[in-house]
């Protein structure tokens, strides 16, 4: 008969495994809380009695404290800290005392709003205090909409729904923007890169538009843990924040282990597959009905673990208790799927950082993490998922074999030791400041002396009057256009002019899948690339670059595509520079005009090159930030051919390193090495933001330039394979000795 | 300020081919730049002797714009007086004394007079309600001492809003109603926007609102290609613009002067806003006499049967059901009455319970389509077959109706795609055939 295991046994268990390469303990912390203050309404202190809420966590009570001195505060609460009450119980309070108060929240996603108004709406019906809260987003029908304008207490809304449907009908929302006490922004360390970058630039213009009706709200931001939670809150915001991270929630112990698979062909370093690995860990726990998650990195990669997960355990538990959880599924199967796991009828989740935000799904006892989720942030986020206040809790992270993923779990010390990313906006971005600043001439006529963010805007006033968007009269600026401006503007987009995606598989129902910044589309959707879409195969039959838009077709072929971009790079400016004894490390603006040549059809399981194309389209120049490294001098023993190959090597590994320390993806910083830079004729490496006009990526690196050069090394150093591998280096070179010729470079910067 | 635009070319990647077309064009706008400098030192000519803030181009004369100046500050008025026994196409400008009591139907409990209503119309710099949509022009219209008159007041620049603002809020207080065509989603919530904008009172008029978008809408839906009211005053109230400037190019024009200081082009939006203001009184007239259900003394009823229906209905909807009754007679008599419209009535008849009529209908419309079994035919069939099976209880009867409802539909959905909505009616009917089996079965029995 089968005996079912305590999760302190399977612990036991799998400390004797081979496999794991390191196992970190985090000690129980107690809970510090403080009595709810006396200013708290009585009415609220009843509800929050009835929840069983008698005292206040300790940052619970730091946030309302600082509040009420009218500061504004950034909160940093890891999961299922008791993160909403730092701002309901402040706005709550502010309604009760004053009927005609409001307040704004904002979350990043609808399905985070709509949870957040039935958590919201419990506490207010306990309360016994007419307070209206409304989200407010595509999904409210037009009958309700003039009630949340006249009447909501407390607007729950999105960036995207506040930038192109509230600020330009402001006049509609006069109760609102008239008596604004508390903007709440939650989930802050989302608004980053170009997207935080957008929505920087609309709390300035809301700010504008509070300011015009006679408010001065205050700012209510709370974060999971990044490094500079203030600064962005300040950035994003405009306002002065008081940091409020004095954690007083009490968790139980947490094992945090990681797993690294097999190596299974020594020579090519590939290891057993995570996926793999991942099913058999998780199935254990489920066996033993020891309520667990697992987190993938794509759509498919989950659905993929689900079917094995509900097979290898439907004997024990039932396969509905195992259910996934993604992008994509209706909003009621997720309610449901939440609820089961807060009353532990599903046992096993298996999910896509869908579930890294904050949805409450209470706490469960294990979180098996399939790969590095890309951040340190994002891997705190999802470990917070397994942890009780009291009683043990396993996460687990098993390793892929990408060169990120083997880096952290080699280098343990890297992940624990070391404060997470930071979140980088680049508000001033041209582009972005000169969409917005037409959005905000829209909504109420520009002064000639009104700021906007720290840089004097009056020259672009200027320039969209001469291009005939505004009119001047006097010292004020009017819109004067026909157009309407912020259905021009996508907050979420990387570039101004996307590639649309038109999938036409099924001629009598084509429809637009996606899209993609023009710079990226040159690579990946040329004519005949293989385009991955959620795990499906897609093949272009026509990039129509005039018209910005791919034609695709659903395919099932054995091959992907890789493009081949000639890169070539201008200095424009150099702002910074650190000379060193044979290097220089320099930040700037650069040129990058970049012209696809041709692609290379790859078998997907051999790697084998199997047919290649031309591609035939225009050049195109990117004008962004940069930092680049020259080499002013080289032992002259290494030949051109040789030092060039290094270079390569070096950048390959500096593609992988750069996006775990400024937390970006990929794609959005770029890595080139020259062997003679066009401005120097030195051997140079330039690493640039891949956005007209940079989001502050580059900058991070020259900050943290040391940082990421040391990270570098280690990852060559600690990689097993022999000289040079995908995971590092790139492809071995022979008889040159490679690795240690790059580690020696490496040195020398 | 050209830096500027270099390096906002350069992020947005404009290719150098288009650098060189506004090259051309910045050329060849060199030329016009020329002319527009021997335009403007004119005008600064004739306006030499001037600091004077009160001095505007003669060229505002030729048609009859002139300064208005109040407390606020200034803006442009042309005022236009018509005689009372004005024209415009079918009807004369004094029938809105006539006319005026059957608007009272759209607010019940209201008495309305000609001098109760105020006509509005807006030209904008825009399309929608969002704040920075201005209405550059803003045209009112009312009955005087017998006289109709417009009023159109233009901005010389945005700064002047705030005083045409003041002098339009003046106004607005003399009067009950606000008569317009998409007034009440459009011009009035604009107008509400630019009083909050200037920090004016906002609440200062509560209208009560004709807007005759929705009768016209109600009424015209099919019989008229289009339901603007460029389209609808010619089909239907005799009205021929000779030379009109379209509204849609107004913002353009405006923004034109904006730039260059000229009146001389807008000229044509004055004109385009006054006809939109005459056509609006004859709609006003025009609905008013059906409402007072005494317009036979004035033009005649519509000859299309749709229209006679759906006028009729929408009487009934105003609380007006003489002519309406009459209205529906004439349709049903009428030579050559759609499918569609005999249904539309039918429908009518058996939420008043008028049943004999209704099956009239029904069947009237199936026989009419003998030839062309359509929509129309199907909704009827299955009326009938509901009429048969719960009013009547004849199954048998009710069977034959279903099964005919049926065959065609299954007939029809072979030649295309089944939709969701397609499969449902089907299996609806299907289940309605077997009922109907059953219960007759059971009477035999």
């Amino acid at each position: 008969m089968f005996k079912k295991k305590s999760l302190s046994e399977l612990i036991q268990q799998l400390k004797a495994n081979e496999n794991i390469i390191n196992w970190h303990e985090i000690d129980p912390q107690d809970a510090k809380t403080k009595p709810i203050p006396e200013s708290v309404d009585a009415r609220i202190k009843s509800a929050l009695h009835k929840r069983g809420i008698t005292e206040l966590y300790t940052h619970q009570f730091s946030a309302y404290e600082t509040l009420q001195k009218g500061e504004n505060i950034v909160a940093v609460t890891p999961t299922a800290s008791g993160k909403t009450l730092c701002y309901n119980l402040p706005v709550l309070q502010a309604i009760a005392a004053d009927d005609s108060c409001r307040a704004l929240y904002l979350f990043p996603t609808k399905a985070l709003a709509q949870d957040q108004k039935s958590e919201l709406n419990e506490i207010i019906n306990e309360m016994g205090i007419d307070i209206k809260s409304f989200t407010y987003d595509g999904d409210t029908s037009p009958a309700i909409r003039q009630v949340v304008r006249k009447a909501g207490h407390i607007v729950i809304t999105n960036p995207d729904m506040l930038h192109s449907a509230i600020l330009p009908h402001h006049t509609k929302w006069v109760s609102l923007f008239g008596n604004l006490k508390y903007i709440v922004i939650d989930e802050l360390h989302t608004y980053r890169g170009v997207f935080g970058s957008h929505v920087a630039n609309v709390i300035r213009r809301l700010k504008r538009i509070c300011k015009f009706y006679g408010s001065n709200p205050i700012f209510i931001c709370t974060s999971a843990t990044i490094a500079n939670p203030r600064e962005l809150a300040e950035q994003l915001t405009g306002n002065p924040m008081r940091l409020i991270d004095d954690n007083g929630a009490p968790r139980g112990r947490k094992h945090f282990v990681f797993y690294n698979p097999p190596i299974v062909n020594k020579p090519l370093n590939i290891r057993k597959s995570a996926t793999v690995e991942v099913n058999n860990l998780a199935m254990e726990f489920l066996k033993n009905k020891i309520q667990t998650i697992v987190f993938a990195r794509s759509r498919v990669r989950v659905e993929i673990i689900l079917s094995h997960l509900q097979e290898l355990v439907k004997k024990e538990i039932g396969s509905n208790s195992i259910r996934g959880y993604r992008g994509g599924y209706l909003p009621k199967q997720r309610r449901e799927i939440e609820k089961g796991l807060r009353d532990g009828e599903i046992i096993g989740v298996v999910s896509t950082n869908a579930l890294e935000l904050g949805v409450d799904i209470g706490q469960l006892q294990v979180c098996v993490m399939t790969g590095y989720p890309g951040s340190v942030a994002s891997t705190w986020q999802q470990a917070g998922r397994a942890g009780r206040r009291h009683g043990e809790a396993l996460v687990l992270m098993v390793a892929s074999s990408t060169p990120i993923d083997q880096y952290i779990v080699q280098n343990p010390e890297y992940f624990f030791d070391r404060s997470p990313e930071s979140a980088r906006i680049n508000p001033e971005n041209l582009l972005i400041l000169v969409d917005h600043l037409r959005c905000a001439a829209y909504e109420i006529p520009f002064q000639k002396d009104e700021e906007f963010g720290p840089l004097d805007v009056t020259d672009i006033m200027e320039y969209l009057v001469e291009e005939k968007i505004l009119h001047q009269h006097e010292n004020t600026f009017y819109w004067a256009n026909q157009s309407f401006p912020a259905s021009n503007i996508s907050l979420r987009s990387a570039s101004q002019e996307n590639v649309v995606i038109v999938d036409q598989s099924d001629v009598a129902n084509v429809k637009i899948i996606g899209e993609m910044d023009r710079f990226s589309a040159m690579t990946l959707l040329h004519d005949e690339a293989i385009y991955l879409h959620e795990g499906v195969q897609f093949q272009v039959e026509k990039l129509d670059w005039e018209h910005k838009k791919a034609y695709v077709r659903q395919v099932d072929v054995e091959y992907y595509t890789d493009a081949n971009l000639a890169v070539q790079l201008k200095v424009m400016v150099i702002d910074k520079t650190i000379s060193r004894r044979t290097t220089a490390v320099n930040y700037g603006d650069v040129a990058v005009n970049m012209l696809p040549t041709i692609f290379k059809k790859i078998k997907l399981t051999t790697f084998e090159n199997v047919g290649y194309g031309p591609i035939s389209l225009p050049e195109e120049e990117l004008h962004t930030s940069a930092t680049w490294i020259e080499l002013k001098e080289v032992d002259s023993e290494i030949g051109t051919k040789t030092l060039e190959q290094l270079l390569l090597g070096i950048a390959n590994v500096l593609k992988h390193i750069v996006p775990i320390h400024v937390m970006c993806d990929r794609n959005d910083i770029h890595v080139v090495s020259q062997i003679r830079a066009a401005h120097t004729q030195l051997p140079t490496i330039f690493m640039y933001d891949h956005y007209p006009g940079g989001i502050g990526l580059a900058e991070d690196v020259f900050k943290r330039f040391d940082e990421v050069i040391a990270a570098a090394k280690k990852l060559i150093r600690k990689c097993p394979c022999e000289d040079g591998c995908p995971s590092c280096i790139g492809t071995e070179i022979e008889g040159i000795n490679a690795k240690i010729k790059s580690i020696q470079l490496l040195e020398d910067l | 300020m050209s830096g500027l635009r270099d390096r906002m070319n350069r992020l947005r990647g404009e290719s150098r081919e288009k650098d060189k077309q506004s090259e051309v064009s910045l050329a060849e706008g060199a030329n016009e730049d020329e002319s527009l400098a021997e335009a403007l030192t004119s005008i600064e000519e004739e306006s030499n002797d001037e600091a004077d803030p009160e001095w505007i181009s003669p060229v505002w004369d030729t048609f009859g714009v002139k300064l208005h100046k109040n407390d606020v500050g200034s803006f442009l008025l042309r005022k236009i007086v018509y005689p009372s026994d004005f024209r415009h196409g079918h009807h004369a400008i004094e029938e809105l004394h006539a006319a005026a009591p059957g608007l009272s139907s759209f607010h019940p409990l209201q008495s309305s007079a000609a001098e109760k209503v105020l006509f509005l119309d807006l030209e904008t710099t825009g399309l929608g309600v969002g704040t920075g949509n201005i209405p550059f022009m803003v045209g009112i219209g009312y009955m005087s001492n017998h006289q109709f008159v417009i009023e159109q007041t233009l901005i010389r620049h945005p700064a002047e809003e705030r005083a045409m603002l003041a002098y339009l809020a003046e106004k607005l207080q003399n009067y009950t109603y606000l008569a317009t065509y998409n007034g009440k989603t459009f011009d009035w919530p604009l107008v509400i926007n630019r009083f909050i904008m200037n920090g004016l009172v906002r609440n200062l008029w509560e209208p009560k609102h004709l807007d005759f978008l929705h009768p016209a809408r109600s009424i015209w839906r099919n019989t008229l290609v289009s339901c603007k009211l460029s389209h609808v005053e010619e089909e239907r109230l005799g009205i021929h613009r000779e030379d009109d400037v379209p509204g849609s190019l107004a913002p353009q024009l405006y923004f034109q002067y904006l730039a260059n200081g000229d009146p001389a082009p807008l000229e044509g939006v004055f004109r385009h806003n006054e006809t939109d203001m005459l056509s609006l009184a004859c709609l006003a007239i025009r609905f008013g006499h059906l409402l007072n259900e005494n317009i036979r003394d004035y033009i005649p009823l519509p000859d299309e049967p749709e229209e006679m229906v759906r006028t009729g209905l929408w009487l009934e909807r105003m609380g007006k059901t003489g002519l309406s009754q009459l209205l529906f007679d004439m349709a049903i008599n009428a030579k050559e009455v759609k499918p569609s419209t005999l249904i539309m009535l039918a429908a009518h008849d058996k939420k008043a319970g008028n049943w004999m009529r209704a099956v009239l209908l029904w069947q009237k419309a199936i026989i009419q389509s003998s030839s062309n079994f359509g929509a129309a035919a199907h909704e009827a069939s299955v009326e009938l077959a509901m009429y048969y099976e719960h009013k009547l209880k004849d199954f048998d009867a009710a069977l034959g109706h279903a099964s005919t409802a049926f065959e065609h539909a299954l007939n029809h959905s072979m030649l295309q795609r089944r939709d969701a909505k397609m499969r449902a009616e089907l299996d609806s009917l299907r289940n309605r055939i077997a009922r109907l089996k059953r219960k007759s079965m059971k009477q035999i029995q």
